[in-house]
């Protein structure tokens, strides 16, 4: 026992990070589960109609927009609250009523899934990416300085030492580094 | 007068680039120094010709010249004279002329700074790209947008005034300016990649040359946005500032590549590497300000930003084209030379961790680029319509903004070259406590779900990360510990910190109703006790200003209004916000009932944390300047990284500016 809390033994170098963990997994539990009031019916509404387009205005949710459509629809969809529809069924009303562009979330069938997939595969693509590169470099012999360099280094040194009077520097490239 | 002035102004520019084009390409392409020097002439010209072209708009706007198209179109008598000063940036045309001067003073602020190399290539050729794009703004206001048509105005004419939207707040005077002089601000280090690849001197000297030209346009950018979206907080009056509306989307996304560029080349300063990957970040960071305009200004998305519609389109499209055609092919062209000799010797290195966020910058302007543009593509490919909205971005963006909140905790603390598990238990201990703390104390105050609580917990590490950075430096260099490139890098990271919390906690917790309430009526919501008062009405010179006069909870009253301009009958709403710093409640007035009660419909949004993203804001352009500021200078020669085969320092070498 003594030994797994000698100084220096993995427990004692990584423990804080144990605890680390440990609360980090006990405070996310808590704010996940945790009781928390139900969004009420007037909060549905908001997120709903924050999901449906106005369909006379240009580019703004239900939510956002003051036309008089958008305070019908709003209207509309407290009613549909009010009968106990769900979040989908009310969405799914408005998309039959006036076309899927209604709804600002695009559907995930059809073309419009592209939407949703294209983003994943650039990402996947970027990642491979990044373990190709990587796994090219480390296969890469490490390049070592040969004597010859290091002469061409240290004349370029004395030739530096022997100017410092002179501008170095012609372009100011690295006046400010 | 002012007609003749303004047309004299655009033509002389223009004149003044095509010339200074010929003749600073001619001289380059036959080795005369002498002609590629005359640039500085030119450059002084084209903002001559800007300059008179924005005096004498704003001459006519102020004396209500309405013989100028412009004027009588966007300008009145009415408009108070912030607003109608501001009107030169409120329409389309007046919007290319702010473009073209602030293109004319980059282009004579960048013959200043290198008047000692006038006819150094390099220098040559930059200047030769900025005054093509000289060209092709003034050319614009020659063509498709041309500010200075004429109008014979009958007698007692008086113009409409710009749209209300833009006149109901002062925050029009100076965001679309900041905005302006960040996207023309990434012409400069775009011009010099691009003199980089014709001259073929793709080195480090044209970054260096450049980097602080990219970190003062990335900085005004910076501002821009954020003031933009507090202009649309202030004055839309739906209760939020970030709507992912296709405007908001064109200014975002030439600052993600520009942010994924500060940072990628830093590891090609150090290391050399990543030649290619930082040409095309700056080229397609401009050309994302193109497409920006193009996406703003043409019309062909819908947005509650774009105040104009107009076939500059065409010019903007075809300019976008011709800007990535040429840069991909001059890359191609310089393969040879871009290739370069150095490796990355570790994923768990400062400059892996650049490469990290490069990826997903790249991935998180992707989402953007592919959400504002779906649409379109459905519509030309299907004729088939499909709206692409919050929901979506707020989902897609989500999980790359935390995972960029948990690099920025671990980036900062990273070791050039490479680093060991032994190094970041040390190095990342308290940062990790301080992100629990965070948490812990999100929790108590009520915050409840699993995405917003991590959140908060990766904002906490990340800001005890770069606190760490700062603390440190400043115990080493003292008041100097916040100036320089790292330094101030990590107050930025600060305010991008308080941002994305503020984002976070709005975005979970809005909580938003409507009430119709008569006279004396009083209403609880989320909180906040609301008591309707009554309403006062106001006539202004330009509009009718109704007010509802309401208290919340017993503070005011605060008065939300509805505007009625003379000209026109739009109406337009004014919400009214109360902030704290815990949160805010804005109101906005739906609608008020022609009855003799009183009654009125308002809306109320309670979000919290609201005045931190405006404060983070300021934190972040703070430390823009620490970061434009100086640092300590660090002789050339010195080493700056230890050799792979030595054990890591036990404190940071990676700190130096």
């Amino acid at each position: 026992m003594s030994s797994l809390l000698a100084k220096g033994s993995p427990l004692r170098r990584w423990g804080p990070w144990i605890a680390v963990f440990v609360v980090t997994v006990a405070v996310l539990s808590i704010a996940t589960f945790g009781a928390r009031s139900a969004p009420t019916a007037q909060d549905r509404v908001t997120t709903i109609s924050r999901s449906v387009k106005c369909p006379v205005c240009s580019g703004e949710s239900v939510a956002e927009s003051n036309a008089p459509a958008s305070q019908e629809i709003r209207r509309q969809i407290a009613e549909q609250v009010q009968q106990g529809q769900t979040d989908e069924e009310i969405r799914s009303f408005y998309a039959a009523k006036y076309g899927q562009a209604i709804l600002l979330t695009p559907s995930a069938s059809g073309v419009n899934a592209l939407v949703w997939i294209l983003p994943i595969v650039a990402f996947a693509i970027g990642i491979a990416a990044l373990v190709i590169v990587f796994r090219r470099w480390s296969s890469m012999p490490a390049e070592r300085a040969t004597d010859e360099d290091r002469k061409l280094v240290d004349s370029a040194l004395r030739a530096e030492a022997d100017d410092s009077d002179l501008d170095d520097d012609p372009h100011g490239e690295g006046a400010s580094r | 007068m002012n007609l003749a002035l303004g047309r004299a102004g655009v033509t002389l520019g223009l004149a003044a680039a095509v010339l200074g084009v010929i003749t600073v390409g001619y001289g380059l392409v036959r080795k005369r120094p002498d002609l590629v020097r005359l640039s500085r002439w030119y450059a002084a010209l084209v903002f001559f010709g800007g300059f008179i072209a924005a005096f004498a708009m704003e001459r006519a706007l102020i004396t209500r010249d309405f013989t100028v198209k412009y004027v009588a179109d966007n300008g009145s008598t009415k408009t108070p004279a912030l607003y109608n000063f501001a009107t030169m940036w409120g329409a389309l045309q007046g919007s290319i002329i702010l473009w073209a001067l602030i293109l004319g003073g980059y282009l004579v602020a960048v013959v200043l700074k290198f008047r000692k190399r006038l006819a150094d290539p390099l220098v040559g050729w930059a200047l030769f790209t900025m005054l093509i794009v000289c060209a092709f703004f003034f050319g614009l206001m020659v063509g498709p947008a041309n500010p200075f048509k004429g109008f014979s105005p009958p007698v007692g004419f008086d113009g409409p005034g710009p749209n209300p939207l833009l006149q109901n707040n002062p925050l029009m005077a100076i965001h679309p300016p900041m905005l302006y002089l960040g996207y023309v601000g990434f012409t400069v280090p775009f011009a010099f990649a691009i003199a980089a690849l014709i001259t073929g001197r793709v080195g480090e000297g044209w970054l260096l040359a450049t980097r602080r030209w990219t970190l003062i346009a990335w900085g005004f950018l910076t501002v821009g946005i954020i003031l933009g979206s507090w202009w649309s907080y202030e004055v839309l009056g739906w209760g939020g500032y970030w709507a992912w509306d296709p405007v908001e989307n064109a200014s975002f996304l030439p600052w993600l590549t520009g942010t994924a560029y500060l940072h990628s080349v830093l590891v090609q300063e150090r290391r050399g590497m990543l030649r290619v990957w930082n040409i095309s970040l700056l080229c397609a960071t401009f050309a994302l300000t193109i497409l920006g305009t193009w996406i703003t200004r043409s019309g062909v998305l819908e947005s509650v930003h774009a105040f104009t519609t107009s076939s500059i389109g065409i010019a903007l499209i075809g300019f976008f084209a011709l800007i990535v055609f040429s840069t991909v092919g001059l890359i191609g062209w310089r393969g040879d030379r871009l290739r370069s000799p150095g490796r990355i010797d570790s994923p768990l290195s400062r400059e892996g961790a650049f490469l990290a966020n490069n990826v997903l910058f790249a991935a998180f302007a992707f989402v953007i680029l592919l959400g504002t543009l779906f649409p379109l593509a459905v519509e030309a490919l299907n004729n088939d319509r499909v709206s692409v909205g919050v929901p979506y971005f707020n989902r897609m963006t989500m999980p790359i903004g935390l995972t960029l909140l948990f690099l920025m905790a671990i980036a900062p603390v990273l070791p050039w070259r490479k680093a060991s598990a032994e190094l970041l238990r040390h190095r990342l201990i308290w940062p990790a406590w301080i992100g629990i703390g965070s948490m812990i104390f999100a929790v108590i105050v009520g915050a409840r779900g699993f995405i917003p609580v991590l959140a908060f917990g990766l904002g906490g590490f990340a800001a005890g990360s770069a606190g760490r950075q700062i603390a440190l430096a400043t115990r080493r260099q003292g008041w100097r510990g916040f100036v320089g490139r790292a330094n101030g890098g990590m107050v930025v990271h600060l305010g991008v910190i308080i941002i994305a919390m503020a984002f976070a906690a709005s975005t979970s917790y809005v909580r938003q109703a409507e009430f119709t309430l008569t006279p004396g009526q009083s209403a609880k919501f989320a909180g906040h006790t609301l008591v309707y008062e009554g309403q006062n009405v106001k006539q202004e010179s330009a509009k009718i200003v109704d007010q509802v006069l309401i208290r919340i909870d017993g503070t005011g009253p605060w008065a939300p209004s509805l505007n009625k301009f003379a000209n026109g009958n739009q109406t337009i709403g004014t919400p009214s916000v109360r902030s704290t710093f815990t949160d805010d409640v804005a109101l906005s007035v739906i609608d008020i009932k022609d009855g003799d009660n009183g009654s009125v419909t308002i809306r109320v949004t309670v979000q919290p944390l609201i005045i931190w993203l405006w404060i983070g804001g300021g934190v972040m352009a703070f430390g823009t300047l620490l970061a434009v500021f100086p640092g300590r200078r660090r002789n050339p020669l010195d080493a700056v990284s230890a050799p792979v085969s030595v054990e890591p320092p036990k404190e940071p070498t990676g700190v130096t500016p």
